[in-house]
């Protein structure tokens, strides 16, 4: 519950940066020394003194900004108790109180005798601090407000793309089909159905064990293997998988869904596909792969499905007409994951995709979140 | 004409056994009120090419989405037997097939199937008369996998990569393998706007695939000092008109 809160929280956008992310640490730091160096090409008389100035601005940035870091990270828990206003003044003022500080520690470093601009100085920093901190807490809110709207979408899009309406409907008929002969086989049927669509249509913001993700995954399977019966298997491979490890709800069944429909269905002796899933350190790894239709024929398989899924991420823009649907659809699909993963975990999360002449693999790296006591 | 009215004969294609399943239940709770006969099933395009071939069907039902060919594709090599069958297709969702059924008043059918709405598609099918070839290909926006012809009362399919070579002559065109050649009844410049990713257009009667051009050599035979190309297994050199003569550069 508690960390299933911490992540929440990042999808308001009056709440705080998570300053213990790697991520944003990387941006505060990325941003306030691009912001420096601009100030040195402004103080300077010529190209060449620009790296002087720099340094002599690094002198006092580089301290206040890593033992803000340092303090923020600290802080953390206390800072997210607080409403969003008094949480922004607190760390504006924490910035300053240390500016000020590491100036008046400093001594001659930054303010060589008898110079008579001392409290002009003290002013002075103090006033870029807040204008620092300001920039960097109103791109974090305009960032996670961008992002959070993608989110809000993102249970819409579930049921538009990545439960495929075209899974619903033959799904449907499927056990249409099979409810005079199997009665009990269509009611699992019908049962698996109501769990993966409770899952889709819940809150997209909560994450769930892993051990659930892998269950609805095990039960999509068999709804699909009640459609193509043999051509269809699956290889599960766990290797010291933590099952209550926490991911975001419907990351798995959605590449599973991909690898279905551009993948096996598009082969007549039907596949395999691949899931591996395994921890290392403090990594979660899951991948998924499938053969798809050769490149080389990549014409057969219905309306070339086969080849959108190896191409969509090059962008080629030769398929007409129907194929860009269901390329579109694949794409909204990776598209919400990848966006998905971006807001709860930003720089901690990676994606990658490696398609060869008749193979697809998607990768997903992310944190391994543990269930905290609450 | 006979008085006595006959079964209709109905052959029912789909990759998904289940969805197979769904339709023989349905035809057999059509049968009170229609007289019908499942002549047969299968599950992918060219078993039922191979089943059509000996037994005949008045009515196709035809699911779109399948591997290797779909529907659309295998209904226009069905309207090349002696007797070419009504087709209704089958689709769970394909907003842009439907679209283009609509248009052109082709009978189509929703799963899951109704039974109602398979029943008067079927008493529809009565009087309908088989889709010309022409509209099947608009519906298809990719080329197709095959090309088709009927031979000793089978249907043969010709998959598109082994052609080498596609060359008009009078009122046929013969296509080129490296095993042995074929006549089809088609025209070449429709052919060529169909495959044009595939073929180049080498001489007003002849195209040859990109991917078979082994390479170019200077014919002097007949007094033409122009260029020969050279295709992937096949002794025959063909000649390029001089109007086409920069493909060599662009392919050399």
């Amino acid at each position: 519950m508690n960390s299933s809160r911490s992540i929440r929280q990042n999808a308001r956008p009056d709440v705080l940066p998570n300053f213990r992310n790697l991520g944003i640490v990387l941006r505060i730091l990325l941003i306030s020394n691009g912001l420096a160096v601009l100030q040195a090409i402004q103080l300077a008389n010529a190209w060449t003194d620009v790296a002087q100035r720099l340094m002599q601005i690094a002198a006092l940035l580089t301290p206040v900004l890593l033992t803000s870091l340092m303090l923020l990270w600290a802080a953390q828990p206390w800072l997210n108790r607080l409403p969003y206003r008094q949480g922004a003044l607190a760390v504006m003022a924490l910035v300053v109180v240390l500016t000020l500080t590491i100036y008046e520690f400093g001594g001659e470093l930054y303010s060589p005798a008898g110079s008579s601009k001392y409290y002009f100085d003290e002013a002075r920093y103090a006033l870029f601090s807040v204008m620092v901190c300001g920039i960097l807490l109103l791109y974090f809110r305009l960032r996670t407000k961008m992002l959070s709207r993608a989110l809000h979408e993102a249970r819409l899009q579930i049921l538009r793309a990545r439960i495929r309406p075209h899974f619903l409907f033959n799904t449907i008929n499927a056990v249409l089909g099979i409810v005079r002969a199997q009665p009990k086989k269509a009611e699992t049927a019908l049962e698996d159905m109501a769990d993966l669509f409770r899952m889709a249509m819940s809150d997209a913001r909560d994450l769930v064990p892993l051990s659930r993700e892998i269950q609805l995954s095990k039960q999509y399977i068999a709804l699909e293997q009640l459609r193509m019966g043999e051509r269809l298997s699956v290889d599960w491979q766990m290797q010291d998988v933590p099952e209550q490890a926490l991911i975001p709800p419907l990351l798995l069944q959605p590449l599973l869904e991909n690898a279905v429909y551009h993948g096996i269905e598009a082969l007549p002796q039907g596949g395999s596909i691949k899931i591996n899933l395994r921890r290392s350190g403090d990594e979660l790894r899951l991948t998924v792969e499938n053969p798809c239709v050769e490149r080389g024929t990549s014409a057969s398989g219905s309306h070339g499905t086969g080849d959108f899924q190896g191409n969509y991420e090059s962008e080629r823009s030769t398929p007409p007409a129907a194929g860009n649907k269901q390329r579109s659809n694949n794409k909204m699909a990776l598209q919400n994951i990848r966006e998905r993963l971006d807001l709860l975990f930003d720089a901690e999360a990676r994606y990658q995709v490696e398609s060869g002449n008749n193979f697809y693999r998607v990768e997903i790296i992310l944190p391994y979140v543990k269930e905290r006591p609450s | 004409m006979t008085t006595v009215e006959l079964a209709m004969r109905i052959f029912i294609v789909d990759d998904e056994p289940p969805a197979r399943n769904r339709l023989r239940d349905l035809l057999s709770d059509c049968r009170n009120q229609l007289a019908l006969d499942v002549v047969g099933e299968a599950g992918n395009g060219q078993e039922a090419l191979d089943k059509l071939a000996e037994i005949s069907a008045d009515v196709v039902l035809l699911d779109i989405r399948m591997p290797q060919m779909d529907g659309i594709e295998l209904a226009q090599h069905l309207q090349k037997l002696p007797k070419p069958p009504v087709i209704i297709f089958t689709t769970a969702y394909d907003a842009y097939a439907i679209k283009a059924f609509e248009l052109h008043a082709i009978d189509y059918l929703l799963k899951p199937i109704r039974l109602g709405r398979l029943f008067d598609a079927l008493n529809r099918a009565r009087e309908a008369v088989p889709v010309q070839i022409e509209v099947l290909r608009d519906l298809l926006p990719e080329p197709r996998n095959n090309l088709s012809i009927h031979e000793r009362g089978k249907i043969h399919l010709i998959p598109i990569e082994q052609v080498l070579y596609l060359r008009a002559e009078l009122k046929y065109v013969t296509v080129r393998t490296t095993e042995r050649e074929y006549l089809i009844e088609e025209s070449l410049n429709v052919l060529e706007k169909e495959f044009n990713a595939r073929f180049v257009r080498i001489h007003r009667n002849c195209l040859a695939a990109k991917d078979a051009i082994e390479g170019f050599e200077k014919g002097g035979e007949e007094g033409e000092s122009g260029w020969m190309v050279k295709l992937k297994g096949l002794e025959e050199l063909l000649a390029i008109s001089r109007r086409q003569q920069h493909i060599v550069k662009e392919f050399s």
